[in-house]
């Protein structure tokens, strides 16, 4: 019986399709993911039914289980300029102009004002190892409008509110449509078995400062049905 | 896998112009798409969080004994304690009041706050019904519609008091608020200062049981 001759070429398999498909996925990844700026904590914030999508500025509160506060704002150029008026109301020399820039890249802070400076002076790599103990604050009604997260509220409200005058009137000069939604929000996030009591004590500060309205960031769950 | 194509040698020594393939060793660039595309999948956050929306009052004044909270005649009242103990009651608070026990399952909180709350669901059903009905761009309709939704949720006879006592949780109040929004009760309120000692020892009895 003569042998069945194998083919000689190589075996080729035409990869066109695959790669076709492949970097049609990674184009959508690319263009879909955005990346999370590092965070000092991890939280697992309970899971609630609202379909309302997180807006798209927020001065974002981070409490952890030990009520421990951090702080961030979204919009970079407004977290410098309260980086700023917190410096001069709470006297923190030592910042460059670089640094102050950078400082909106760092993601969430829970430092003292006075740890800032240091803080700003170590590597990246550093930074997610220093122990931040929290934006500082006290309840006592004699002394809430002296404490840091105070001001980070007020000063963040002030600035969040010119930002949004200064867009509206480049939108009106341009004659431009301006998105009056598009403003910054007060976001909680915090962690699911975090007291109440240290996140009710973190709310009454920033009703000192007269924000009243909270986002309070949720995992996903299914509505039930009717 | 480059394909080199073999010739088969000069036949008849004419030359020709060399048969070359075309065919370009793809490999490398899946190896690099493949990668590229795992790194994408795993970094990428897909879900965006989602939002609950809570309004605070603004501050009383604590020295001013003039401003009392307000005190709710007919309202529900829940607490919400540590371990995920959840209790309620209707009606002002005094030694009588009963308390009772119940729990953040669909056949706790939310059927009783279903069976407190019929009247305003029933009346939003309605209108969505009829807001289903209205054709579409006739915006005027829709707005009556829905002003008359959020006239009903203001007129609303229910309201709601959420206490906590210290061992009270975030992802309670969370899920407790949650189901409000699940059930259509408008006004509802989380209030600040602890427990009463009535309640205290009435959920403490309870407890014992």
């Amino acid at each position: 019986m003569p042998k069945v001759k194998m083919p000689r070429s190589t075996p080729a398999l035409d990869m066109t399709p695959m790669v076709d498909l492949a970097f049609l996925l990674v184009t959508f990844f690319m263009l879909t993911s955005s990346f999370r700026a590092p965070e000092p904590i991890i939280l697992d914030p309970p899971s609630s039914t609202t379909e309302q999508q997180i807006p798209k500025q927020v001065f974002l509160i981070m409490i952890d289980e030990d009520g421990r506060a951090f702080v961030d704002v979204t919009n970079a150029a407004v977290k410098s300029k309260v980086l700023k008026k917190m410096m001069s109301q709470f006297k923190t020399g030592g910042l460059s102009e670089e640094d102050i820039n950078k400082f909106a890249g760092v993601g969430p802070i829970g430092l003292r004002m006075a740890e800032i400076p240091t803080f700003m002076e170590l590597e990246s790599t550093e930074r997610t190892a220093y122990e931040q103990r929290g934006v500082p604050y006290d309840t006592a009604a004699a002394n809430i409008k002296n404490s840091e997260l105070y001001y980070w509220a007020y000063f963040t409200k002030i600035e969040a509110h010119n930002d949004y005058k200064q867009r509206e009137e480049e939108a009106k000069l341009r004659n431009m449509e301006f998105d009056k939604s598009n403003y910054i929000q007060f976001a909680i996030k915090a962690a699911s078995n975090a007291k109440w009591d240290k996140i009710q004590y973190i709310i009454d500060v920033f009703r000192e400062a007269k924000v009243k309205e909270f986002q309070m960031i949720t995992g996903l769950e299914s509505a039930p049905e009717s | 896998m480059a394909e080199i194509q073999q010739n088969s040698g000069g036949g008849d020594g004419k030359k020709r112009a060399k048969k070359q393939s075309t065919r370009v060793d793809m490999t490398p660039l899946v190896d690099l798409a493949f990668l590229l595309l795992t790194f994408f999948v795993l970094t990428s956050t897909f879900s965006k969080p989602k939002v609950l929306r809570m309004i605070f009052p603004e501050k009383l004044e604590k020295d001013n004994p003039n401003v009392k909270p307000p005190e709710i005649k007919d309202g529900l009242t829940i607490l919400l304690t540590a371990n995920d103990n959840i209790f309620y009651y209707q009606g002002a608070l005094n030694k009588e009041t009963e308390i009772i026990r119940t729990d953040y399952t669909k056949n706790g909180l939310r059927k009783l706050l279903v069976e407190k709350n019929a009247p305003l669901i029933e009346k939003l059903k309605k209108l969505q019904i009829e807001l289903a009905d209205v054709k579409e761009g006739d915006t005027a309709n829709r707005n009556r519609i829905e002003r008359q939704a959020k006239d009903e949720q203001m007129q609303s006879k229910l309201v709601v008091l959420v206490k906590h006592d210290k061992d009270a949780t975030y992802e309670n109040v969370i899920d407790v608020v949650d189901e409000f929004l699940i059930t259509q009760v408008a006004k509802y309120f989380v209030v600040d200062p602890g427990l009463d000692p009535i309640e205290t020892a009435k959920i403490q009895e309870q407890l014992n049981d």
